[in-house]
């Protein structure tokens, strides 16, 4: 063996590992930095939150300020029906939305369009969203309402829904579509039983994320919704949200009020954590 | 052959046996030659050297026997080159056989010559003389033909084919002549006759070279044919 | 080239191609094809990469229509009747010509549901004899004993032979009359390939099937007919046994002994 070429050899290895470790090392206290933020927030969350958190909270209507008692019954409802509401209305529409721009819309105009103006409403402030909702409903009809909320809310869900689906489309091979056209399958056929089953975990995963998305959205419920101190299940008037709640009695100096606020903030963390971990597992599942 | 395949290696492995193939050609025509000319000559030192050679040609029919199959099994070879090896194959099987007719004619040069027949014996040394030298002529030119492929040529060989026949039965009726005459010369009459069957023999694995070439280079199998019959076939 | 039309000598013509021109955009894929694939006899289709042999197969069952710039002008006439002019929906004429290609798909769904997709979409069978049909068709595909105890698994379960002979049950399942194979084992180890060879020789009797193949050796073991092509162009056309001993054109010559230069 040639001893020069080893040494040689040797020596760019060592200065390669030098290099590896101190990457390593950088990428890990990043890494850390990072993780170590998401941490104590949840930690504040789950600390802050749990205090506050009691049978009473999920039976009971929000108080008056400086009251004793009290919970987020009418807040977790409202948030309930109106994002419930909201991934009702906009996920038939994402759904189809997305067929098209991967099955029909792959090269036209059309698609092209559909799919810029998708992608600018993906990123749009939601209080735009939510101002644009009021000018629409609010005014013409004179009053709040939580059928404006939800409609708000769908509007958030539409483009997220679109993308996903588009994207988990476009990511089922050709390969199968075809082998379903050469059976004789016509082509709606061939997307609703083939395709759409064949991208069903991601289409589900982006519906969940949508609706982790919109669970915690606060400005667009302000001008549509508003809030309620009661409890109501008419969606043509007023309703509370967790969000907006949240944001009312945070900002205030009462203390009840505040120790509700990080109750809230605990349910809603929680729910999004759960949604996305269900969305995950979900989808690891199937591929 | 004249254009090359993608693999180098195949290539090299047709040409290395076909060139094999007229090695063994031209031993075994040798052969020949030797012994006749060793019963010319009376020669039990010829004969014997004709014999010790038997061996070499048996051992070239098997180790090219051997390469062909390999051959075969790794290329799977098509067409062309598929025809080309079976025509290999038989050709090595007849020059086998021509070495075999070599070797009885020496062997029967030895018994007489232990027998004490001498010279002053009626053998009709021209007349097998120039037997052997059409059989050989023939041998030549298959095997030249299968060292061109020369379809001209191979057909030239099926023509001449009945020449030597007609010499093996002239040859014939001297030694039947020669026998009524002196019955002691039955003994080696009937030797020589042996000898000179041997000698149409060659002729005919002769045409079964050239009947291979034909099969090689048009694809037909002409064999059982009269020479008139196979020259329409191949035009 | 000259339009010169192969048909094999004594066999019935199932599918007869003539004067097939293919375009992809300007590109003239397919030049002047004429040639009739024989009932009930496997058709090997080689030739070396882009000269045409699955944009034809592809042709033959109208595949090429899902993609806007491809067009084929000519006839396909299958038992005389013209399956590109045809008025009647595409669907009908690909329950007569099924496809199975070189990747393995099996549908989402179960083993079962992947058979019974093509038969619903002609025929409306009761349980029992939806049952029997498919069957009939795992059996068909040498797949039966494989698998009879797990139809309600999932088809993507399966291993990669045994995923592709699914996918020819599948398309044996509608009872088309011609089976078109596109480089059905080039995904394929050898022993699954020498079981889809196997399962060839026996659909040959029932269909009529054409199969397009880049490896010579088994278009010279699987096929009754060969047909060789070279950039666009039909070279030769004939019986494989005497395509591969004594081929008439010095090309396909060529190809075949590896002397492609």
């Amino acid at each position: 063996m040639n001893s020069a070429l080893d040494v040689r050899r040797l020596a760019m290895h060592k200065k390669r590992k030098r290099t590896n470790v101190i990457a390593l090392a950088l990428s890990l206290g990043a890494m850390g930095f990072g993780v170590f933020w998401l941490v104590w927030i949840l930690f504040e969350t789950i600390y802050l939150g749990i205090g506050g958190l009691t049978l009473a909270t999920f039976t009971e209507m929000t108080p008056p300020p400086q009251g004793e008692g009290g919970g987020l019954a009418n807040a977790i409802f409202g948030s309930f029906v109106m994002v419930g509401l909201a991934t009702l209305i906009g996920t038939p529409i994402g759904i189809l939305a997305g067929v098209y721009l991967a099955e029909y819309g792959q090269k036209t105009w059309l698609g092209g369009a559909v799919r810029f103006i998708n992608d600018i409403l993906l990123s749009a402030p939601s209080i735009v969203v939510g101002l644009f909702v009021y000018a629409m409903v609010v005014a013409k009809l004179k009053s709040f309402s939580g059928m404006a909320g939800a409609l708000a809310l769908a509007l958030l869900v539409i483009p997220v829904v679109i993308r996903t689906t588009e994207n988990m489309l476009s990511l089922v091979p050709n390969a199968l579509r075809e082998a379903a056209y050469a059976l004789g399958t016509p082509k709606w056929k061939v997307i609703m039983t083939i395709t759409l089953k064949a991208a069903r975990a991601g289409v589900l995963t982006g519906i969940l994320l949508a609706l982790a998305r919109v669970s915690g959205e606060t400005a667009p419920l302000l001008f549509t919704a508003l809030s309620n101190q009661f409890w109501t299940s008419d969606i043509s008037a007023p309703m509370a949200s967790l969000p907006v709640t949240i944001f009312k009695f945070a900002m205030s100096p009462y203390e009840n009020w505040q120790k509700l606020a990080w109750a809230g903030v605990f349910l809603i963390t929680m729910g999004v954590l759960l949604l996305n971990i269900v969305a995950r597992v979900l989808f690891k599942n199937k591929h | 052959m004249v254009d090359k395949h993608l693999s180098t290696q195949f290539d090299a492995e047709l040409s290395g046996i076909s060139t094999r193939v007229l090695e063994m050609g031209g031993l075994v025509e040798a052969q020949v030659a030797q012994a006749v000319q060793a019963l010319v000559d009376f020669s039990p030192e010829s004969a014997d050297e004709v014999l010790a050679k038997e061996g070499r040609v048996n051992t070239m029919e098997i180790e090219i026997d051997r390469d062909l199959s390999t051959i075969i099994a790794r290329r799977q070879p098509t067409a062309r080159d598929l025809r080309l090896l079976i025509a290999i194959s038989k050709s090595i099987a007849n020059l086998e056989r021509v070495g075999d007719e070599a070797a009885r004619i020496a062997r029967t040069v030895q018994r007489l010559v232990a027998s004490g027949v001498s010279s002053r014996m009626r053998v009709p040394m021209s007349d097998l003389s120039f037997e052997a030298e059409l059989a050989t002529a023939q041998l030549r030119k298959s095997l030249d033909a299968f060292a061109r492929l020369d379809v001209e040529r191979a057909l030239d060989v099926l023509k001449h084919d009945d020449e030597i026949d007609k010499e093996f039965d002239g040859l014939l009726r001297k030694l039947i002549t020669y026998m009524m005459e002196d019955p002691r010369t039955i003994s080696s009459s009937i030797d020589l006759v042996f000898v000179a069957k041997a000698i149409e023999r060659v002729g005919d694995h002769a045409k079964n070279l050239a009947e291979v070439v034909i099969y090689v280079v048009k694809g037909q199998d002409v064999r059982h044919n009269t020479p008139e019959a196979v020259e329409t076939m191949v035009r | 080239m000259d339009a010169k039309i192969e048909t094999p000598v004594g066999e019935r013509s199932k599918l007869s191609v003539r004067n097939l021109n293919f375009f992809y955009g300007s590109f003239h894929a397919l030049k002047n094809i004429n040639l009739d694939i024989p009932e009930n006899k496997v058709t090997a289709f080689i030739g070396p990469s882009g000269c045409g042999k699955s944009t034809l197969l592809r042709t033959l069952n109208r595949m090429f229509e899902l993609y806007p710039e491809q067009r084929a002008e000519g006839q396909i006439l299958l038992d005389g009747e013209d399956v590109l002019a045809s008025k009647d929906d595409v669907s009908l004429i690909r329950a007569k010509i099924g496809m199975v290609f070189q990747k393995p798909t099996p549908f989402p769904m179960s083993i079962y549901d992947n058979i019974a997709f093509g038969v619903k979409l002609f025929e409306t069978l009761p349980r029992v004899e939806m049952d029997e049909r498919v069957e009939w068709a795992l059996k068909k595909a040498a797949l039966w004993g494989e698998v009879k105890d797990k139809l309600n698994q999932s088809g993507s379960g399966l291993s990669g032979g045994q995923q592709q002979r699914l996918c020819i049950a599948r398309g044996i399942a509608i009872k088309p009359e011609v089976l078109l194979l596109d480089e059905p084992c080039s995904a394929l180890d050898p022993i699954s390939t020498g079981k889809i060879e196997e399962l060839i020789h026996e659909l040959k009797s029932d269909y009529t099937v054409a199969i397009v193949t880049h490896n010579m050796q088994q278009a010279a073991r699987c096929s009754d007919y060969t047909a060789y092509m070279y950039l666009g162009d039909l070279i030769e056309f004939g019986p494989t046994a005497e395509l591969f001993m004594k081929p008439k054109r010095k090309d396909t010559e060529d190809y075949i002994t590896g002397r492609f230069g």
